[in-house]
């Protein structure tokens, strides 16, 4: 990296250096709406869960929904950004840091929501002094902190050059980014260190990225009950994490190319591919749920078929087939055909997609717990004015965390750029090059004319 | 070793719940109010299992008392993640009210819906305050609770025994349910001790358990009602 | 301020820094070795008390021990003083 080499990536920096009013009034607004949601969650902690739409039997609703759903977006960051490194694809570059930053926010929202739906929340030191390793929700304590230090970790390392910068450029708080920086001044030696510590870190995240929605799925898939006690539900949650991982990735990054005025690095290829990604993903949701509700309607065992039915033709029908219409129907129109596959289209599809997997989680959640074996009749879940707001929390913590980070570090990686530009267009060729067939050996005998 | 078991007749059982309020004021259950029933928050340790059929002349009410089937493979207990809810010595599945966090886990994978939670700070207006049964804990806001086959009352049917010199023998535990039941359709005991009343009952040909096939193995047994036969589960 | 020579201060932060992300991981390593003995006394099923330690631990300690690696190599990558780069 050259550091007095004529800077063309100065507007990767315009959000850090240039922020101003609209940085004050947006995380100031989000702010209010996070306090919002809290005072009126304070009915809770006052009154009990009783104060939320929960019953007997659904005794689990909106912030186990919640709970699943912003941990699944979490593989966006960290498995895509780790797969596309690992498997050496350029267009990667623009893409990762983002990627990694909705992973960390999201990981930190997701995981705190099981203590929002706890009844007794300030006993939750007892995990700590008394906790069963052979409890599923033990299994998602270890896997989940595992994971968010991973991916905390994934985004710094990679993090640290782009952080020099700033404290090279002077820019304000100057201790924080030398504080950040770890003395990085670009020597081979220092190049070496950081990128063996990043292939081996996007090795080691994949693993945990898969245990982590595989034993989410386990709390449900562990239970006896019906429409939870199925096989496919690890493969089927990680599926559709990567799944809706994605779509929040392509909605973020669309969103923040409009904002930051970031055409010229996020460009039609970049979410050409990624929709590509998002399509196929698609037709794998699609694949697991048809299995999944295929073999429960051919075995017609009673308890399953109640559940079945309450999805498909019974009170959570609209939600059902919203879901399949969100996750499926309109994606795959949208994303198959070039002509809609436009960066509109794309932020359509990908918006329907997070929509439509937060439905699944619903699904998943709700339908199960509202028709218990023995029970007579069937139970409901309506969510409250709390649950509500809690979500509404979630969501806006969501996006101060981006506000934040955009303010403080480049939301597209200066110095993959950087090298981007310089080395890997000589390394491309090279690899493609070694791509194609060997020269013919060269024959003794005769010989052929002139070149 | 000692095992306690139940075994409720169906044939006998009227429905008429006196096994349910005994056992609300037995055990100080909260009285949540008519608001939260309707809002699907009943808040029993038993309830009456209700199923009609036929119509007019030909209707048909069928009652069943389901409780807590204190199973010796307990999915609550699989997945409790502080071990609040544990399978004790004598089989009852004991509940730690102080160390519950509330996740409800337990409640999600139960499959007979046996375990209740307070929603609220329990309410006990009027005379039920002062009728209070000092053997029982009082449970505060967001712990989940179950049946405890009335341990309480084993406790003291053993300190009795003690104290006159003897052990502990079949009918010296009853629990409120049972001792309330006009029809004296349920009965509790050793399933252990071959001798006992409830060890014959449960080996009578009309016995049956709740979710026999999950495997849960349950230790109240019921019997199927005679003109029936013998139930689906 | 040169990019070469961090204040004191901030040094003294780093390492301190450091050192509490170690406390940190290695509490967690404690931890779980520590329910994984409540769990042989309350006879649990060994097999995921013992499978979850062998997997979580190691990942934190490698967690921990690939940022320790970047902090000391950036360290001991830096340019003596008067050194011209490459």
């Amino acid at each position: 990296m050259k550091p007095d080499a004529e800077f063309e990536d100065t507007d990767l920096l315009r959000s850090i250096e240039e922020s101003g009013v609209g940085f004050r009034v947006a995380s100031s607004l989000l702010m209010l709406v996070i306090l919002g949601a809290w005072v009126i969650f304070s009915r809770q902690i006052l009154q009990g869960l009783g104060v939320t739409g929960l019953n007997q039997p659904v005794a689990w609703g909106f912030y186990i929904v919640n709970f699943v759903f912003f941990i699944g977006i979490s593989h966006a960051g960290t498995l895509i950004s780790a797969i596309l490194r690992l498997s050496q694809a350029e267009w990667r570059r623009p893409i990762t840091r983002m990627a990694e930053v909705i992973t960390v926010v999201v990981l930190a929202i997701g995981g705190f929501h099981p203590v929002l739906d706890l009844g007794r929340p300030e006993r939750m030191l007892n995990i700590f002094t008394a906790g069963r390793l052979q409890s599923p929700l033990l299994w998602d304590v270890s896997s989940i902190t595992a994971y968010f230090m991973a991916s905390t970790v994934y985004l710094y390392i990679p993090m640290i050059p782009d952080i020099a910068l700033l404290r090279d450029r002077g820019t304000r708080p100057r201790w924080l980014y030398t504080f950040l920086a770890w003395g990085w001044q670009g020597t081979p030696r220092q190049h070496a260190v950081l990128e063996r510590a990043v292939s081996i870190l996007m090795v080691l995240v994949i693993p945990i990225a898969v245990s982590v929605h595989t034993v989410i799925s386990y709390i449900f898939a562990m239970t006896l009950q019906p429409g939870w006690h199925s096989t496919i539900f690890g493969p089927y949650f990680v599926v559709g994490a990567i799944f809706s991982g994605i779509a929040a990735l392509l909605m973020v990054m669309i969103v923040l190319r409009r904002i930051f005025h970031l055409e010229r690095y996020l460009k039609q290829i970049h979410f050409d591919y990624l929709s590509r990604l998002l399509l196929i993903m698609s037709l794998l949701w699609f694949y697991f749920t048809f299995s999944e509700y295929l073999t429960a309607f051919f075995g017609s065992e009673p308890s399953e078929m109640r559940v079945f039915f309450y999805k498909v033709t019974g009170p959570y029908a609209p939600f059902f087939w919203g879901m399949v219409i969100c996750n499926f129907v309109i994606p795959v129109i949208i994303l198959s055909f070039r002509r809609t596959r436009t960066i509109p289209g794309i932020f359509i599809a990908s918006i329907l997609v997070v929509i439509g997997m937060w439905l699944e989680r619903l699904n998943i959640v709700v339908p199960s717990l509202a028709n218990p074996r023995l029970e007579l009749a069937t139970g409901y879940y309506i969510p409250s004015l709390v649950e509500w707001a809690m979500f509404a929390g979630g969501i806006a913590t969501f996006i101060l965390g981006f506000v934040v980070f955009a303010r403080f570090f480049p939301l597209i990686s200066v110095w993959e750029i950087q090298e981007g530009r310089e080395l890997s267009v000589a390394e491309t060729s090279e690899r493609l090059e070694s791509y194609l067939p060997d020269p013919a050996p060269a024959s003794s005998s005769t010989v052929e004319g002139g070149g | 070793m000692t095992r306690w078991g139940m075994v409720i007749d169906l044939e006998r059982c009227t429905g008429c719940g006196a096994c349910m309020a005994a056992c609300h004021q037995e055990n100080n259950l909260a009285a949540v109010g008519e608001e939260e029933c309707a809002r699907d928050r009943g808040f029993y340790w038993l309830r009456l299992l209700r199923q009609v059929s036929g119509s007019g002349s030909n209707l048909t009410v069928r009652y069943l008392p389901q409780l807590c089937v204190q199973c010796d493979d307990p999915p609550c207990v699989k997945v409790c993640p502080v071990h609040a809810t544990y399978l004790g010595e004598e089989g009852i599945v004991g509940q730690i009210y102080s160390r519950c966090i509330g996740c409800r886990y337990c409640m999600a994978a139960c499959p007979y819906n046996a375990k209740v939670f307070n929603w609220y700070a329990p309410d006990r207006p009027g005379e039920l305050e002062r009728g209070v049964n000092p053997d029982v804990s009082l449970r505060p806001k967001g712990v989940v609770e179950k049946c405890t086959f009335c341990h309480h009352r084993i406790v003291k049917a053993r300190e009795e025994a003690r104290i006159a010199g003897r052990e502990l023998q079949d009918g010296d535990v009853i629990p409120a349910c049972a001792e309330s039941c006009p029809a004296q359709a349920i009965e509790f005991g050793d399933l252990e001790d071959p001798d006992s009343r409830v060890s014959r009952l449960a080996h009578s040909s009309r016995a049956f358990q709740l979710l026999h096939d999950l495997g849960t193995a349950p230790k109240v047994y019921y019997l199927a009602e005679m003109e029936r036969g013998r139930d689906e589960a | 301020m040169a990019s070469r020579g961090v204040p004191r201060w901030i040094f003294y932060l780093q390492v301190a820094s450091m050192l509490w992300m170690w406390v940190f991981v290695l509490g967690i390593s404690g931890w779980i070795i520590h329910l994984l003995g409540l769990s042989r006394r309350l006879h649990d099923v060994p097999s995921a008390s013992v499978g979850i330690s062998i997997v979580a631990i190691p990942v934190f300690l490698m967690g921990a021990a690939i940022l320790t690696y970047v902090f000391v190599g950036l360290q001991r990558g830096r340019k003596a003083e008067g050194e011209h780069e490459r």
